[in-house]
């Protein structure tokens, strides 16, 4: 086990993905064992990720946050509350679908920030600030549509041009989008300034800030990053679904979390892997729709994201605990 | 004088790379406050330890009431009636004072437990004790002094026949340790064994009966109080010869560029009024005892802590300093006594630390130049000649003073005028050591200025061109280096406060 660590390509990759890899193919195996082949095939598999695009950009925003040491719990509602404010308008002030969509991702930044400057400038811990926000996205999505759900525009409809974030024909340009906002995600937390601050105040804030760096705005960036995400997700998720409803969205907290801690990002902050976080979405969402696919109802996708990120979790602390 | 009750007789303790006590004896006597003292480092706290059962010793005896005894934690240790005071309370302060006597021992009545039980004891504790204090009280409404009198009386509610006071006044106001004093004065009449820790030279003359001092470890000797003058104490406290060569005077012309001065710096408790002046090419040693405030000058100054007034100057010209930034980028550069928590990140790697401080002029727009960086990182591994296979090694691998100069590496840098070194050697081996010396002395030479923090007197005495003496949060007096020896050095260190 420990030979296997310390070969240069495991090294260089990481061995948590290659575990990842295989975990991947091994699920994606079983459900077509389980379901008589019914689960094979390029396109079964890119379907059942148009329903998950979403959640892949809130699994890549939170990631920057758990970087830092931080958590959102606001994730999902916000999501929602962008999708809800950006949808009436465009439904109900009659505003176009450019504007609407700028709107999503403004909402998603506001809330960022809003997060951000709480937790890096009045030093409120992530978890009570995230929680609050949470709230704070709910209602004020309710209050803005009047507690009514909101339906975007069907494809064929007026404005519907904006599915094609999702698909053009058979051509999958989310899964072009998902990938491409990956790589410049892992390029801003590998390459850049803003990554390795955020990485370095993550694993150990006081002694980035005696080195005279301003940590309080990274870390409110690493926020701000998350958020903008976060509104990007939204316009997925009403591409994929179209409708959206007040009140709702706490769910994904949970599953974009999940992704992320499952592909090595470290709770206690300091590392964190795009690369992980995208395979974790991506077992995620093969666990959902193969849970489907079993005949199994939904709750049952709740039971095993939540066993999942106490796993992943688990193993992040267990490896630490080794290493100390 | 009373009979014996308590003998520690060749005590010896390691730990790795140290040896922390060197065959101790120790005498505790019935109806006898017994002073211990020595400097920082020297054993005293270990000692208490092995004594308490918070440590093993490695060898030696210690015999109590006759017999001899191995404590395993302190729980036995108190049963057999050898408590310690700390100097941290151990208090919960939202808890009434009579909960906080009985915790873990609470009357009860059925399962229930019974509160006025409980105050009718402690009321007659503190009526022994000659105190007024109501045993319901919240603990946190009472002031430092009086928690540290329920302290004493729960030491006293375990039947204790041997208190250990560990610095006990460090936090009490004036007549709070006429109290205190009052009370050691009449558990001694009452037989019990005292032991009295203290830097404070006037309370040991006032309190104690015999002086047993302590040095590196080791045991120097035992004097009676009232036979000895404070110079006595100190010769045996200090009286260690000098292996490696002190600097016997400054090179620094007297004429040179004052390059910092710190005019009348107040910041909390520990640093009051405080001023000094640093010259180009100078290395100004500020010693001093555990707590003398240095640490919290030095962060002060650096704006890690929020400052209460004082004025900087950085090159003749005033300057404000309200974070670390602003010091960065007034050419200051802090290294912490604690290298793991506010030195580096540790968890990344040699490169990435070394450039933590300027990481702007490793940059293309936001992207980081990582083979500039790479090249940076190498050239300071080979000048300081920091052991690490690569720079892309974690620091976390590396040893203490390895990591020591990554730390140094990334002030170097950022070219920093002024460099504080807080304790640059602590947790270092020997090699290193010298190797940081030599550093420092190189960066001295090439015009650097540099303030050195240290515990170590030889560490002063061999680096310092002129020593800057801190004593409880007030600097008490400056020497040159021609001038200070150890045992003026620790007379400023001790003063007796006013």
């Amino acid at each position: 086990m420990g030979k296997i660590k310390e070969n240069p390509f495991v090294k260089k990759v990481g061995f948590n993905r290659i575990v990842l890899f295989f975990v991947l193919l091994l699920l994606y195996g079983f459900f077509c064992v389980m379901t008589g082949g019914n689960f094979l095939g390029v396109g079964r598999i890119l379907s059942a990720l148009n329903y998950a695009y979403f959640l892949g950009f809130l699994s890549l925003g939170v990631t920057f946050v758990i970087a830092t040491g931080g958590i959102d719990f606001s994730i999902g509602p916000v999501m929602f509350c962008c999708a809800l404010i950006s949808g009436y308008s465009l439904v109900s002030h009659g505003i176009s679908m450019p504007v609407a969509i700028i709107i999503s991702i403004l909402v998603g930044f506001a809330f960022g920030l809003f997060n951000g400057y709480l937790v890096a400038y009045w030093t409120v811990p992530s978890f009570i600030t995230s929680m609050a926000s949470m709230n704070i996205a709910k209602g004020l999505a309710s209050v803005f549509t009047k507690t009514q759900s909101v339906n975007w525009p069907q494809a064929s409809a007026e404005g519907g041009w904006y599915r094609m974030i999702i698909k053009v024909g058979d051509i999958p340009v989310g899964l072009f989008i998902f990938l491409a906002v990956a790589v410049i995600c892992a390029i801003i937390l590998n390459k850049t300034k803003i990554g390795r601050y955020i990485l370095c105040l993550g694993s150990n804030k006081e002694a980035v800030r005696l080195s005279g760096v301003d940590v309080k705005k990274w870390e409110m960036l690493a926020y701000i990053i998350c958020g903008t995400l976060v509104g990007i997700g939204a316009l997925f998720y009403v591409a994929a679904y179209t409708t959206v409803q007040p009140g709702y969205g706490d769910q994904y907290n949970n599953e974009a979390i999940a992704g992320c801690v499952m592909g090595g990002t470290s709770m206690a902050g300091g590392l964190a892997s795009i690369s992980g976080t995208v395979m974790g979405v991506f077992v995620i969402a093969l666990l959902q729709e193969g849970i489907l696919a079993l005949g199994l109802d939904k709750n049952y996708q709740l039971i095993v994201t939540g066993i999942i990120v106490i796993v992943a979790v688990f193993g992040d602390v267990l490896s630490r605990r080794r290493k100390n | 004088m009373g009979e014996v009750i308590l003998t520690m007789k060749d005590i010896d303790k390691s730990f790795p790379g140290v040896h922390a006590l060197d065959h101790v004896d120790l005498e505790i006597r019935k109806g006898e406050v017994l002073a211990l003292m020595g400097e920082n480092g020297a054993g005293k706290s270990t000692l208490m330890k092995v004594l308490t059962g918070i440590y093993t010793k490695d060898s030696g005896t210690i015999t109590y009431e006759g017999k001899e005894v191995e404590f395993h934690n302190t729980k036995e240790a108190q049963d057999a009636g050898i408590v310690i005071v700390h100097q941290e309370l151990n208090m919960l302060g939202h808890l009434t004072v009579a909960q906080n006597i009985f915790i873990g021992r609470e009357f009860k009545k059925g399962i229930r437990i019974d509160d006025a039980k409980m105050n009718e004891e402690a009321a007659k504790l503190f009526k022994r004790m000659n105190i007024d204090i109501d045993p319901k009280e919240t603990m946190s409404h009472l002031t430092v002094g009086r928690q540290q009198m329920c302290e004493i009386a729960k030491a006293i509610s375990h039947e204790a026949k041997v208190i250990i006071f560990d610095e006990p006044s460090a936090a009490l106001t004036e007549t709070e340790i006429e109290e205190l004093f009052k009370i050691i004065n009449d558990l001694r009449s009452k037989g019990i064994g005292i032991v009295y820790i203290s830097h404070r030279m006037d309370e040991i003359k006032k309190i104690t009966d015999r002086v047993t001092v302590m040095r590196d470890g080791t045991y120097v000797g035992t004097l009676i109080t009232k036979d000895s003058t404070k110079d006595d104490i100190i010769n045996m406290m200090v009286g260690r010869v000098i292996y490696e060569d002190p600097k016997t005077h400054s090179t620094v012309p007297k004429d040179a560029p004052v390059v910092l001065k710190v005019d009348h710096l107040n910041a909390g408790k520990m640093v009051q009024d405080v001023s000094f002046e640093l010259r180009k090419g100078e290395i100004l040693g500020f010693s001093g005892l555990m707590g003398a405030g240095r640490t919290e000058t030095a962060r002060a100054l650096f704006g890690a802590d929020p400052v209460e007034s004082g004025d900087i100057y950085i090159n003749g010209k005033k300057v404000v300093i309200k974070s670390p930034q602003d010091a960065v980028k007034y050419g200051i550069g802090y290294l912490s006594e604690d290298r793991k928590r506010y030195g580096c990140v540790v968890q990344k790697s040699v490169a990435e630390n070394t450039t933590l401080a300027t990481l702007d002029s490793y940059t293309k727009g936001i992207f980081i130049d990582k083979k500039k960086e790479k090249e940076v990182a190498e050239k300071y591994v080979e000048s300081l000649a920091t052991k690490t296979p690569t720079v892309d090694q974690l620091v976390v691998n590396l040893s203490g003073g390895n990591q020591q100069k990554v730390v140094i590496a990334k002030w170097l840098t950022r070219d920093c005028d002024i460099l504080i070194f807080d304790e640059p050697t602590r947790g270092i081996d020997v090699g290193a050591k010298n190797e940081i010396y030599k550093l420092m002395n190189q960066l001295a030479k090439e015009g650097k200025a540099i303030i050195m923090i240290s515990s170590e007197m030889t560490e002063i005495l061999r680096m310092s061109d002129r020593v800057a003496v801190m004593c409880e949060g007030k600097k008490t007096g400056e020497l040159d280096i021609s001038e200070a020896t150890q045992e003026n050095i620790m007379n400023l260190a001790t003063r007796e406060i006013e």
